[in-house]
């Protein structure tokens, strides 16, 4: 598997010009597009331009209100972050749950977005925190609401020549809960997993996300709206929330999972999120 | 055919090395066949089983997930044989070897590296974290209470 180019990226600029030419791919922790390539998934790759000697997509920094973490962050650099945890748990339990340790020291943030992978752990965290995606490509960077960027199961909006810069947060501080069914615990692609976020400004806020019950990951607003306007956290309210979970998904049936499993699952993802929430309030 | 050979230069078990690779080349490979060092195994090749972990900068990686072009002058590998004359390895190999936690053997260089990164973050871990720590390295011989009760000998003596 070695007919092809290596270009070791020393900036952004060159890196994404030599991402133009056709058959050119990025690699950051190769953790994915590795087995791929031995898989003979790509059969026209030309060549691969690394990313992980740009410096500034390997840190996690702060700009007045926001945060703004770099796509070649690892998994193991997002879980021990200080801030991170502090502020977004809801990513730091998410990044957590991403293989197992020899994995989450090479797979990047970066790299988990980029595979728009409707199993893909951090993007229902990023969703509920309302992350842009910075895009970046010769002619500079474009934000993208994360909700956005996915087209289909593989595809996303990142045209050729452009990178994954980063992502920006809101530096708003959150509570969360991130949590995924999987086959295996430690190699687990998952079966399906969601993210709740909740913060309170003088009025409590929810945001819930699930990924594997459709073609990209999926908000569900409607339970969010219900949760936002629930006088208190029942336990009523909690399976309230759950039984609109479970309709709003609408999952496939394939190699891991039904969808009937998947569908009621989603109630139950949501409604133990929910009850973690309430007993570490 | 662009066989194109990349120069590279990394700290190999405490020296400089360089070599000259092509683009789809594993660090697994790199160790194996240009540096004859043949303790990282491949087991699965798509890092689901640990048999090629080696420590990265002093995290343990798998070899087989990670391009042996990306290597950079500052990175810093080690593998089971630069660990040869390191008190916390030879520690816990020998309880490796008293518990009778090695039968084939083809796990235990992945195995010994990830007990090492544990017991150096955590001095006493309990059973959790020693399962939670080795979940990435699979063992199809010994069914794991061994290979735990190892990794919990060996933490105990290094407090004697
Ligand atoms: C054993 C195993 C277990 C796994 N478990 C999980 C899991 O539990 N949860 C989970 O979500 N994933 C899991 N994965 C998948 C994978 O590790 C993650 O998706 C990882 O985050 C990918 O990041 P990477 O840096 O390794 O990507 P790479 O392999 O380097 O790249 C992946 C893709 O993204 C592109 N890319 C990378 N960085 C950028 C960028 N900055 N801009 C544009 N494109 C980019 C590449 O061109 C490529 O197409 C697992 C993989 C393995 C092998
Ligand atoms: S050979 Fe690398 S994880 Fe199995
Ligand atoms: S001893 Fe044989 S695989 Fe572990």
């Amino acid at each position: 598997m070695s007919n092809f180019e290596f270009i070791r990226a020393t900036d952004i600029h060159s890196a994404c010009s030599a991402l133009k030419n056709p058959g050119y791919m990025a690699v950051a922790g190769g953790s994915d597009l590795i087995v791929k390539i031995r898989n003979g998934m790509y059969p026209d790759l030309k060549g691969l331009v690394d990313l992980s000697g740009l410096e500034q997509l390997n840190q996690i920094r702060t700009d007045e209100n926001k945060v703004i973490i770099g796509s070649g962050c690892t998994m193991n650099q997002i879980v021990n972050d200080r801030l991170l945890q502090d502020y977004f748990p809801v990513l730091t339990k998410a990044a957590a749950t991403v293989g197992a340790l020899q994995i989450r020291n090479s797979a990047t943030i970066g790299g988990n977005v980029a595979n728009a992978s409707p199993a893909g752990d951090t993007i229902p965290a990023l969703y509920v925190l309302e992350a842009r995606v910075v895009v970046t490509g010769v002619n500079g960077s474009r934000k993208i609401p994360i909700e956005e960027f996915f087209i289909s199961p593989g595809k996303s909006k990142l045209e050729p020549g452009e990178i994954i810069e980063g992502f920006r947060l809101l530096l708003n501080k959150t509570r969360g809960e991130f949590l995924k069914l999987g086959e295996r615990r430690a190699h687990a692609i998952s079966k399906i997993n969601l993210a709740v976020s909740t913060w309170n400004d003088g009025r409590d806020h929810y945001r819930i996300a699930m990924g594997s019950v459709a073609p990209t990951v999926l908000r569900c607003k409607e339970a969010e709206e219900y949760l936002e306007n629930c006088e208190k956290i029942s336990p009523e309210a909690i399976a309230r929330a759950a039984e609109i979970a479970s309709n709003t998904a609408r999952p496939i049936s394939d190699l891991r999972s039904t969808k009937a499993y998947r569908k009621q699952m989603a109630g139950v993802l949501l409604s133990r999120a929910l009850n973690k929430l309430i007993q570490s309030a | 055919m662009q066989n194109n050979l990349i120069k590279i230069s990394f700290k190999l078990n405490g020296k400089q090395v360089e070599s000259e690779v092509l683009a789809g080349m594993t660090v697994l490979e790199l160790l194996r066949r240009n540096f004859r060092l043949t303790a990282a195994k491949e087991g699965c090749g798509k890092g689901e089983c640990g048999a090629c972990t080696i420590m990265l900068n002093d995290q343990p990686i798998n070899s087989c997930l990670k391009l042996a072009a990306t290597l950079k002058n500052d990175d810093e590998i080690i593998s089971v044989e630069g660990f040869n004359e390191d008190k916390l390895m030879n520690n816990i190999q020998q309880a490796f070897v008293e518990e009778g936690a090695v039968q084939c053997g083809f796990c235990i260089p992945g195995m010994t590296i990830t007990s090492y990164h544990l017991l150096q973050n955590n001095p006493n871990p309990d059973e959790h974290a020693i399962k939670q720590a080795l979940s990435g390295n699979i063992c199809r011989c010994t069914g794991y209470r061994k290979i735990e009760a190892a990794v919990k000998k060996a933490a105990d003596r290094r407090h004697e």
